[in-house]
């Protein structure tokens, strides 16, 4: 019984013979099974067009070339050059996530207190993201992506609620995996982040890894950021930010008289902001470093404008390193500081 | 023995009725079910399928988000068919807020859900020759084919199995400009597979022995048990969205629809291996006229996703249907003119085609209910929601 | 391709099932937004482009009484030929007390669905069951008992069907709350 369609008909299959044969469509099946059998010796599947031969991908050592589009789970986008992030903390990104697991407040300007438009703490829950891709694709200003970093297993649980530094990658790095997405959206993406540039002040829109690193030094330390897997994302540790270009006079010399104080004899030169952002720059890579690889150090006796020879804000012998002397700090504040910043110490930041 | 004294034997013996557990955690109820099962030695006598394991509240979920954030959701529905549980919503929104789709993105629309036809009909008989003890072997087979339709979908939509390429108006991005070469290269292989597959299977003595009689739904009962998909049409009944009712642009396109004679599991296992035939000659088609379609790969009005998440259709309702390849999908979306809608309710295909399920197994044997079970060919996700 | 319209059927039920179609709904004196219950984006008022308050229960699709259910039903299926139930979809209509039940049908033949509607009043949700008679509106009637409470007189197995056998209330409900029922502590935050 066929009916006709309009363009087509219905036909009733064909059941073929009622009465099983015997064995031959079993050694049919078998025929086709010992053809894939001898042609899977040394014959690689090559284009999708091939039904025979060895079709496994020897997972991890080979691995297929995932396509621009894949889309995993996502990452916020930051200038190679400059650091600022592009994301300005607009909220669409957070609205439009169906599981809701974006979150985000904005910077606000230190002076006026305005909200500006930088992000201040950014943070998405890896393991609640469906990764669909709508975040990526409503936000206005290019900063949130699709990574294609997969292999992000690990049995620390607490380590998939990632934070702002652990999301931050280079443009550079998501030209590399997605060239023609970037390409598209490079020209409006760069626009936008000059105007916003210049409503933001200070560090406020600056990925952490390069606040305190030389602003020039950029792919180098870049690569290494982008390298570290989430999970793995230290937090940096936060020396003292360089002196920002739109601080007043006397804002500036009241820091620097502090940082004198702190650093003793390090040469504090208060002509040259750079060279103290250099100064401390050091001084924060020192931090980084274990601090056994520290130079030796007299042993001052914990008091609080004890001369360091080294510069170094703190260290095992100066605890109380960088507490400003015309603070009224109250003994046992005084106390708990130390024992915080010990605990820092041992945690080895 | 013969049979007066099997009857005699029978009645001597005391035997019982015992309740068997096909639990929710068994490696062929296709997800999460629970059977029921009350047998007599080996012969089922009643059959009651427990629902809910699954159930993540979809609907509710769909009241909550804004139509362009139940997108994503609609994915997870029939997990194994994304593509077109996408269509499906977007041929339900379009119809509410009167959305036109142009015609590239049309093309596109209906060549991804063919696509996904190849591939669920691969990996469901794939699956079911595998709870019949076909050990793995016809599923390497289905599942190879499967991996490259995969790998088609990567390239398109940026993920294997949640797409979410669909949009109201059209798809979220075109075809990349490498899309084409591959799937050239795959409708090359495709006519090579289907023939080992049905060469592989089809004169198989075990499987004609143990999908032949078995699980038949009668002409007569299958419209009134409201069965949809292949299941219909393996019961003789030629009924097939795409025909019947034709949206996108199946009325611009040839095909046929294969029907079944008798209605049981052997019949639904050729009816897949038809209908990827004819879907390899619907893509066939759709390649040669790709090329020529205008319009873009999205309706202008609605490119922009701020478009698509702003979107307020006017009050009112509407019922968009596509033939999925399980059966026919549905959702019905009650508009209160906001954004988000105020009823959101998917007709799923996997969860009424088990209707006649336990009238489909009494009296069979309790190997053969797993048998019956995956040519039914459920997913959890969707009989859940 | 057979299709039948809704002023069609409307028409056929006046005339071969008098009294079957409810009477019209008089005018409403106010429209409501449908959902008093409380949503994220409460619409107190209506935004800047959208339409006024809406009409929630204005359709064209005939609407039945729910005790001439069954009848109706057989008459779709025998005289008009819509052999296939579709659908059976219950809407909650909360600021109007109605609970709303939608059954669709088509011809096997082709053509577009028709729809027949029956609203039955929240606090007394009953309408004679379908499926002694019509075996495919079994788990589509369970599922409805389950999620909106309509209990349906007739209907040979009507148990809960995603929620387990002893839970209490109704999920679908517009006043179900959404977080901090019985069974799940309220959460702290969002």
């Amino acid at each position: 019984m066929t009916v006709e369609f309009a363009r087509g008909k219905s036909y009733v299959v064909d059941r073929g013979k009622p009465k099983t044969r015997a064995g031959q469509g079993m050694l049919a099946g078998l025929d086709v099974v010992i053809r894939h059998f001898f042609s899977a010796f040394g014959k690689k599947v090559e284009t999708q067009a091939d039904t025979s031969g060895v079709f496994t991908v020897q997972y991890p050592e080979e691995r297929l070339e995932l396509p621009q589009a894949f889309r995993n789970f996502p990452i916020l986008l930051f200038d190679d050059a400059t650091g600022h992030e592009l994301c300005t903390s607009c909220f669409q990104c957070e609205r439009i996530c169906p599981p809701q697991v974006i979150h985000m407040s904005q910077a606000t300007d230190p002076v006026t207190g305005k909200a500006i438009p930088a992000v201040k703490e950014f943070v998405i829950e890896y393991d609640a993201c469906m990764s669909c891709g709508l975040c990526a694709e409503v936000c206005p200003f290019d900063a949130i992506k699709m990574d294609h970093e997969f292999e992000l297993a690990t049995s620390d649980h607490l380590s998939m609620t990632v934070d702002k530094a652990g999301l931050d990658r280079p443009i550079s790095y998501y030209q590399a995996i997605a060239p023609r997405f970037w390409e598209e959206a490079k020209d409006s993406a760069l626009k936008k982040l000059a105007g916003n540039m210049k409503r933001r002040s200070g560090n406020i829109g600056i990925t952490p890894s390069f606040i305190g690193k030389a602003q020039k030094a950029a792919p180098a330390a870049a690569k290494a950021v982008s390298a570290a897997t989430p999970a793995v994302a230290a937090k940096p540790a936060t020396p003292p930010a360089p002196i920002g270009k739109n601080m007043s006079e006397d804002k500036l010399a009241r820091l620097v008289a502090i940082r004198a104080a702190n650093a003793g004899g390090a040469p504090a030169a208060v002509a040259a902001p750079v060279a103290a952002a250099a100064d401390v720059d050091h001084g924060g890579a020192e931090v980084a470093a274990p601090v056994a690889a520290a130079p030796v150090r007299t042993a001052p006796s914990g008091g609080t404008s004890a001369a360091l020879s080294t510069g170094v804000p703190f260290n095992a012998d100066n605890i109380l390193g960088g507490v400003p002397e015309n603070t009224a700090m109250v003994e046992d504040k005084i106390e708990r500081l130390k024992s915080i910043r010990s605990g820092n110490i041992g945690k080895g930041e | 023995m013969p049979q007066n004294s099997k009857l005699i034997v029978n009645a001597m013996l005391k035997t019982q009725e015992l309740q068997l557990n096909i639990g929710p955690q068994h490696p062929s109820t296709h997800g999460v079910f629970r059977l029921i099962v009350t047998v007599d030695g080996e012969t089922v006598i009643d059959l009651k399928p427990v629902f809910g394991y699954l159930h993540r509240n979809h609907e509710q979920l769909g009241e909550v988000s804004t139509y362009i954030q139940s997108m994503p959701f609609t994915d997870r529905l029939d997990y194994f068919n994304s593509m077109a549980n996408n269509f499906g919503l977007s041929i339900a929104v379009e119809k509410l807020a009167g959305i036109e789709v142009p015609q590239r993105a049309n093309y596109i629309r209906v060549l991804m859900a063919e696509l996904t036809r190849i591939l669920n009909h691969a990996a469901a008989v794939a699956f079911m020759i595998n709870d019949m003890g076909a050990w793995q072997t016809p599923l390497a087979y289905g599942m190879r084919e499967r991996e490259k339709i995969l790998d088609l979908f990567e390239m398109a939509s940026g993920a294997r199995m949640m797409c979410n390429y669909f949009r109201f108006g059209g798809v979220v991005r075109d075809l990349p400009p490498e899309f084409m070469p591959q799937l050239h290269d795959l409708m090359r292989g495709l006519p090579t597979f289907f023939d080992e597959f049905e060469r592989l299977l089809r004169e198989n003595e075990i499987l004609m022995l143990r999908s032949q009689g078995v699980g038949i739904l009668p002409k007569e009962l299958a419209a009134s048990y409201s069965v949809t998909g292949p299941v219909l049409r393996a019961s003789g009944i030629a009924y097939d969205i795409r025909k019947a009712e034709p949206y996108s642009v199946y009325d611009e396109l040839d095909f046929d629809v294969p029907i079944g004679s008798v209605g049981d599991v052997y019949d639904r296992f050729l009816i897949r291996i038809e209908e990827m035939r004819q879907s390899y000659r619907l893509v066939q088609q759709i390649i040669e006229r790709l090329p020529d379609t205008t319009g873009g790969h999205i309706n202008p009005a609605m490119a922009n996703i701020g478009k698509q998440k702003a979107l307020r259709p006017p009050a009112g309702d509407a019922y968009g249907r596509v033939e999925s390849p399980k059966g026919e999908l549905g959702f019905y979306l009650v508009s209160d003119g906001s954004t988000r809608p105020y009823r959101y309710k998917v007709r799923a295909p996997s969860f009424i085609n088990l209707t006649p399920l336990g009238d489909m197994c009494r009296g069979h044997k309790v190997a053969d209910v797993v048998v019956i079970l995956g040519s039914i060919d459920i997913v959890m996700g969707e009989v859940d929601r | 391709m057979p299709s039948m319209s809704a002023e069609e059927l409307k028409e056929r039920l006046t005339r071969d099932l008098p009294g079957a179609l409810a009477p019209a709904r008089a005018k409403a004196e106010h429209v409501t937004n449908g959902s008093a219950a409380p949503q994220t984006d409460p619409p107190a008022k209506p935004k800047k482009g959208a339409e006024g308050p809406v009409d929630l229960l204005a359709t064209n699709d005939a609407i039945v009484l729910s005790e001439r259910i069954p009848d109706v039903v057989r008459y779709v299926r025998d005289t008009l030929g819509y052999t296939f139930l579709t659908d059976l979809t219950a809407v909650d209509y909360m600021a109007d007390g109605l609970i709303e039940l939608i059954y669709r049908f088509l011809h096997l033949d082709g053509g577009p669905t028709m729809a027949i509607k029956t609203r039955v009043p929240r606090d007394r949700a009953v309408v004679p069951s379908i499926t002694p008679f019509w075996p495919g509106a079994d788990l589509q009637e369970r599922e409805a008992y389950d999620m909106y409470g309509v209990d349906f007189p007739g209907h040979p197995n009507l148990v809960r069907v995603y929620m387990w056998d002893e839970f209490e209330g109704f999920p679908m409900r517009k006043d179900f709350p959404r977080q901090g029922d019985k069974y799940i502590e309220e959460e702290d935050e969002a």
